[in-house]
C-alpha cells in the first residue's frame, strides 16, 4: 500500500510541478518519506547505467540515449539533471505502473558522484561509468581523492565498472576487483611528452605517491601513466581504445573498425564519445550502429550556443566555474581556431546553486593559452573582473589586448559597436544567461 | 636584496592555485628593487636553510599531505630554528598541519609534526567547506579567504585569525584560526592567500625586511586590481554574514 502511494504522490506530484516550472526533486523526496526504500521495491529494468565523474556526464548520458534509442530501446534517464536520490526516485517511479514495475528497457542515470553511494543504496547499477575525476568545485567537492572515497562504495562487485583508462585516479577504482571494462586513447597527434596546464595532478602516484612517469600526454595529466615504484599504470589492454584522433580533420577512429566525423573538434568530445560506445557495446550495440548515431553528433543539452551580436558569429562555450580542466579545454579550442577572434571571459556569480566569493581557481586555469595571434582582444567581465586581470597579468597575454568589463551589459554593447571578427565566449550557468539574453541565438 | 625563498612540494602540495601566494610576493619584492631566487623542493631533495627569506608551503589533499610530512621531518630542526629566528614562512590549508605536534588521520593514524607549534590535528569525515572572513591582530582590515579542511585543531594560542565572522576556526564555527609565531603564518585557508590579501602580503613583505634588518621603502607600489579584487571579496563576504 505504501508502494502504491508513494508512486501515486510522486506521478502526481511530478505533473504538478511540470504545470509550474518546479524542479524534478521534490516529487521524488516526498515518496521516499512515504516509502523510504521504495526503490529497493520497485522492478528495474535488465540494464541499469549510472554515469559519474567531474566532466561531461550530461553529455555522455545524452549520447548513451541517443545510441540506445536508435536501437528501439525505451530508455528512461533523468533529463533535467536532478542527479541525487531524490532526483533518481522521481525518474524511476514516474515511468513505473502503479504496481511498481519500470515501464523501460534501459534505466540511466547521471549520478552526482559524492552521493551516489547514497542513491545506489537500494539497487546496484548493471554498468557504472566514470568518465574522470578532476578539481571540480571545490566549494562542494573538497578535492578529487575525497571524491574519489566517497563514491567507492558505489562500486558494487556485481557492477561492471567503465573506466577512463587514461585518467589515473578514476583508474585506482578497479584496485582489487575484477568486472571492469576501459576506455582510453592511444598515442597519436594530440598527444606530447610534456603535461601541460597550470599543475600536474599526474606527478605522483595516487596510490604510492611515488612520482610517476609518463609516456606520452593527451591534456593536463590524462594520458600514459606509469608508478615505478608501486607498478600501478595505464592499463595494458584498453577494451575499447581509440586508435587514432585528428582533431584539426575532426576524425577519431575507435579500435580498427569504426572512424567517425566529429561535430565538435574538442578533446572532452572525444572521452565522451568514448565512454558512450563503451558501455553501449557492453549492453550488445555493435560499433557501425554506434558509429551511425555518433558520427558528427551534435549534443543538444545547450552547452555550446551559436549567436549573432551586431555583427560578430560568437559561439558560448559553457566551461563550469571551478572546474580549470573544462576551462583549458575550451581555451585549447579557442587556440585551435585560425580567424582573428575576440575572446570574453565571464566570472559574475561563481555558482547558480550556492554562494561562495571564492575564485583561488582561476589560477588553476591556463589563460596563457590566449596568447596566440589570432586572439586580438580578451574582454574579462563580470563582478570578478578584476580577479581575473590579476591573473591574466601572470600570462604573457600582451596587456594591450585585454580589456575590464566589470558590467556584462556594456562589454555587449562595446562588442556591438564595431568590428565583425569570431567570439568566444566562456563562462558557467552561473552567468551565461546574462550575455544570452543580449545576443541573437543561431542554430548550432 | 638578493632575496631567497624555499617553495616546499610545488607539486605534490599545489591544490587551488597555491603557486599564486609565491608567483605575486615575488612580484612585490621585486617591484621594491629586490632580486628573488625561488628554489623548488620536491621529496628527497637537498635544502639549504641557510640564509632563506621566505619558506612556502601550499595546500595538498590529505594523501600528499602525508606523503609531503614523511619527507619533510627530515628538516624540522631547520624549519624551527628558521622560526625562532624570525625567518617569514607561509603555511596554507594542509601543510598547516605539518607545523604541529601532530596529525591523526582518519583512521587513527598518528603522525608527528615538525613542532614549530605546540597544536595537534585530528583529521574526520566531515569536511568543512566555505568562505572565511575575519580578523587578525596583526593588523585592522579584515582578511578573507576560502576553507577546504577535515581537521579539528587543538591547543594553538596564537591563531592568525583571532575572530572569524564567517567559516570554521580551528576547533569550532567561527572560532580563531590558523597559527601564527614571530614571522610564520599559517592558516587552513587554501589557495592564493596572499592574492587576496593585500593587507596580509605587506605584512610578509614586512617580516622579509625585518628579518633582514631593512626598512620598508615609505612609498610603496600601488596594485589597484589587487585592492580591488579585494574591497569586492570584503563587500560580499560581509554583506553574506550579516544578512545572516
Amino acid at each position: 500500500m505504501k508502494k502504491f502511494f508513494a508512486i501515486l504522490v510522486c506521478k502526481l506530484g511530478r505533473f504538478v510541478g511540470k504545470l509550474v516550472g518546479r524542479g524534478s526533486s521534490l516529487p521524488g523526496k516526498y515518496a521516499l518519506k512515504i516509502c523510504p526504500d521504495i526503490l529497493r521495491q520497485v522492478t528495474l529494468p535488465r540494464y541499469i547505467i549510472a554515469v559519474t565523474g567531474s566532466n561531461g556526464k550530461t553529455s555522455t548520458v545524452e549520447m548513451i540515449a541517443a545510441i540506445l534509442r536508435a536501437e528501439g530501446k525505451n530508455v528512461v534517464y533523468n533529463e533535467e539533471g536532478s542527479n541525487q536520490i531524490e532526483g533518481v526516485t522521481t525518474t524511476v517511479l514516474t515511468h513505473s505502473t502503479y504496481g511498481g514495475v519500470m515501464k523501460a528497457d534501459v534505466l540511466l542515470i547521471e549520478s552526482d558522484e559524492r552521493y551516489a553511494a547514497h542513491s545506489f543504496q537500494f539497487f546496484h547499477p548493471t554498468h557504472f561509468v566514470v568518465t574522470n575525476l578532476y578539481r571540480d568545485q571545490l566549494t562542494r567537492n573538497g578535492h578529487p581523492e575525497w571524491v574519489f572515497d566517497a563514491l567507492k562504495p558505489a562500486m558494487f562487485p556485481e557492477t561492471r565498472l567503465i573506466l577512463n583508462a587514461d585518467d589515473p585516479l578514476s583508474a585506482c577504482f578497479a584496485l582489487d576487483r575484477d568486472n571492469v571494462r576501459w576506455f582510453g586513447l592511444d598515442r597519436c597527434s594530440i598527444s606530447t611528452e610534456e603535461p601541460s596546464g597550470i599543475y600536474h595532478d599526474g606527478a605522483y602516484c595516487p596510490i604510492c605517491k611515488s612520482p610517476m612517469e609518463y609516456r606520452y600526454y593527451h591534456f593536463n595529466h590524462i594520458g600514459s601513466y606509469h608508478c615505478p615504484s608501486c607498478e600501478f599504470g595505464k592499463p595494458a589492454h584498453v577494451d575499447y581504445a581509440a586508435t587514432d584522433l585528428d582533431l584539426e580533420q575532426g576524425l577519431l577512429t575507435i579500435g580498427q573498425e569504426l572512424t567517425i566525423h566529429l561535430a565538435f573538434r574538442s578533446i572532452y568530445n572525444v572521452y565522451n564519445i568514448l565512454a558512450a560506445y563503451a558501455v553501449c557495446r557492453e549492453c550488445g550495440v555493435c560499433a557501425e550502429h554506434i558509429g551511425k548515431v555518433v558520427n558528427n553528433y551534435i549534443l543538444k543539452n545547450g552547452r555550446m550556443v551559436r549567436f549573432l551580436l551586431g555583427a560578430h558569429h560568437g559561439m558560448l562555450l559553457t566551461s563550469k566555474h571551478e572546474n580549470s580542466i573544462a576551462y583549458d579545454t575550451n581555451l585549447r579550442y579557442v587556440r585551435s581556431t585560425e580567424d582573428p577572434c575576440t575572446v570574453v571571459i565571464i566570472v559574475d556569480a561563481v555558482s547558480r546553486k550556492y554562494y561562495t566569493s571564492e575564485t583561488s581557481w582561476l589560477w588553476d586555469i591556463d589563460f596563457g593559452r590566449l596568447n596566440c595571434s589570432h586572439v586580438q582582444k580578451i574582454l574579462l567581465c563580470g563582478q570578478y573582473a578584476s580577479d581575473l586581470a590579476v591573473r591574466f597579468s601572470f600570462t604573457d597575454v600582451p596587456q594591450e589586448k585585454i580589456e575590464l568589463h566589470p558590467d556584462i551589459t556594456e562589454a555587449c554593447n562595446s562588442l556591438k559597436a564595431g568590428g565583425a571578427e569570431d567570439v568566444y565566449v566562456l563562462t558557467c550557468f552561473s552567468d551565461r544567461d546574462k550575455l544570452l539574453t543580449q545576443v541573437e541565438k543561431e542554430a548550432v | 636584496m638578493e632575496l631567497r625563498f624555499l617553495h616546499f612540494y610545488p607539486d605534490l602540495m599545489s591544490l587551488y592555485g597555491s603557486w599564486g601566494n609565491v608567483a605575486l610576493l615575488r612580484r612585490h619584492l621585486e617591484d621594491l628593487g629586490n632580486t628573488v631566487t625561488v628554489e623548488e623542493i620536491r621529496p628527497g631533495e637537498q635544502v639549504n636553510f641557510e640564509n632563506a627569506d621566505f619558506i612556502f608551503m601550499g595546500a595538498g589533499t590529505e594523501r600528499s599531505q602525508k606523503a609531503a610530512l614523511e619527507d619533510f621531518a627530515r628538516f624540522g630542526k631547520d624549519v624551527r630554528d628558521a622560526a625562532d629566528n624570525g625567518v617569514t614562512m607561509l603555511f596554507c590549508g594542509t601543510a598547516m598541519q605539518l607545523l604541529g605536534q601532530s596529525i591523526t588521520d582518519v583512521t587513527g593514524t598518528y603522525f608527528m609534526g615538525v613542532r614549530v607549534g605546540n597544536f595537534s590535528c585530528t583529521q574526520g569525515k566531515k569536511r568543512f567547506v566555505g568562505d572565511v572572513y575575519g580578523h587578525t591582530d596583526l593588523y585592522q582590515s579584515p582578511i578573507v579567504g576560502f576553507m577546504n579542511s577535515c581537521t579539528l585543531v587543538s591547543g594553538v594560542l596564537t591563531p592568525l585569525l583571532t575572530e572569524l565572522f564567517m567559516g570554521f576556526g580551528n576547533e569550532q564555527e567561527r572560532g580563531p584560526e590558523g597559527f601564527r609565531k614571530n614571522n610564520v603564518f599559517a592558516s587552513e585557508l587554501t589557495g592564493p592567500i596572499l592574492v587576496k590579501n593585500p593587507p596580509l602580503m605587506r605584512r610578509v613583505i614586512t617580516g622579509i625586511y625585518d628579518h633582514r634588518g631593512q626598512a620598508l621603502p615609505i612609498s610603496l607600489p600601488a596594485y589597484p586590481m589587487e585592492e580591488e579584487s579585494y574591497r569586492i571579496a570584503c563587500q560580499e563576504l560581509k554583506t553574506r554574514f550579516e544578512k545572516e
